[in-house]
C-alpha cells in the first residue's frame, strides 16, 4: 500500500513530515484523494539506498 | 446532584484534518431512529426494545470560518462534498489524542457531506460556512 507524506500544521496527530500509511488511513474512513487535493498530505517514495561497489573485488 | 460546567470548547477535525481553530459551533446529535413495537394488549404506544435494534441517524453541525488560504477551510472541505468521511470530536483537545471517561472521543465515521457555501459573505462581517454532516456510525472512546 502506498505512504503518504504530511504536509500540512493541521494533520491530526501528526507533524509536517510524517509518514503515513494509506490501509491506516483507508481504515479510519479517511478520504485519501480529498487530503492529497486540499494540499495536507502526498504522495512518499522512499528513496532506494545508493548502490555501494566493492573497490577491492573490482581490482584488476 | 453532581454537575460539571465547563466553557463550551471542544476539539474537532474533519477528514483527518484539525480545524478546531476555524470553529465556532459545533453539534454532535447520536440518534436511533425509534421502532414503534407496540402490540394488541399495550395499553400504550411502545418503541424499541430489548431485541429491537434500530438504525441510527446521527448529524454533525459546525460551523467554521471560511478560509480561502492553502490547507485551510475552503481547500479542506470543497472535495468532501458529495462523498462520506470520517469526523472525531471531543469536548477537549487532550480527548482527541488520549481520550477518557472525562474527555471522551467520538467518531463518526462514513459521514455524508450533501453540500458546502463555498462563498457566504456579507460586508462588514467574517465569512463562516455552516456544514451538515448526515448518516455514519458513531462511536465513543473513552481510552
Amino acid at each position: 500500500m502506498a505512504q503518504y507524506i504530511v504536509t500540512s500544521d493541521r494533520f491530526a496527530n501528526c507533524k509536517r513530515g510524517d509518514i503515513l500509511d494509506g490501509n491506516d488511513l483507508e481504515a479510519a474512513g479517511i478520504n485519501i484523494e480529498v487530503l492529497i487535493d486540499s494540499g495536507h498530505i502526498s504522495t512518499y517514495t522512499p528513496k532506494k539506498s545508493a548502490k555501494t561497489k566493492d573497490t577491492e573485488t573490482d581490482k584488476d | 446532584m453532581a454537575t460539571t460546567v465547563y466553557l463550551s470548547n471542544p476539539a474537532l477535525t474533519i477528514n483527518s484534518v484539525n480545524l478546531t481553530d476555524q470553529a465556532t459551533s459545533a453539534v454532535l446529535s447520536f440518534v436511533y431512529e425509534s421502532l414503534e413495537t407496540t402490540a394488541f394488549g399495550d395499553t400504550a404506544r411502545k418503541f424499541g426494545g430489548s431485541s429491537v435494534t434500530s438504525l441510527q441517524n446521527n448529524t454533525f453541525e459546525v460551523t467554521l470560518y471560511q478560509s480561502y488560504a492553502a490547507s485551510e477551510t475552503e481547500a479542506t472541505i470543497y472535495g468532501l462534498v458529495g462523498i462520506q468521511t470520517t469526523i472525531t470530536v471531543s469536548p477537549t483537545a487532550a480527548g482527541l489524542v488520549t481520550p477518557s471517561a472525562t474527555e471522551p472521543k467520538y467518531t463518526l465515521t462514513g459521514a455524508y457531506l450533501e453540500s458546502h457555501t463555498p462563498i457566504n459573505a456579507t460586508l462588514g462581517e467574517l465569512s463562516t460556512i455552516t456544514l451538515t454532516f448526515t448518516g455514519g456510525t458513531l462511536t465513543k472512546a473513552v481510552s
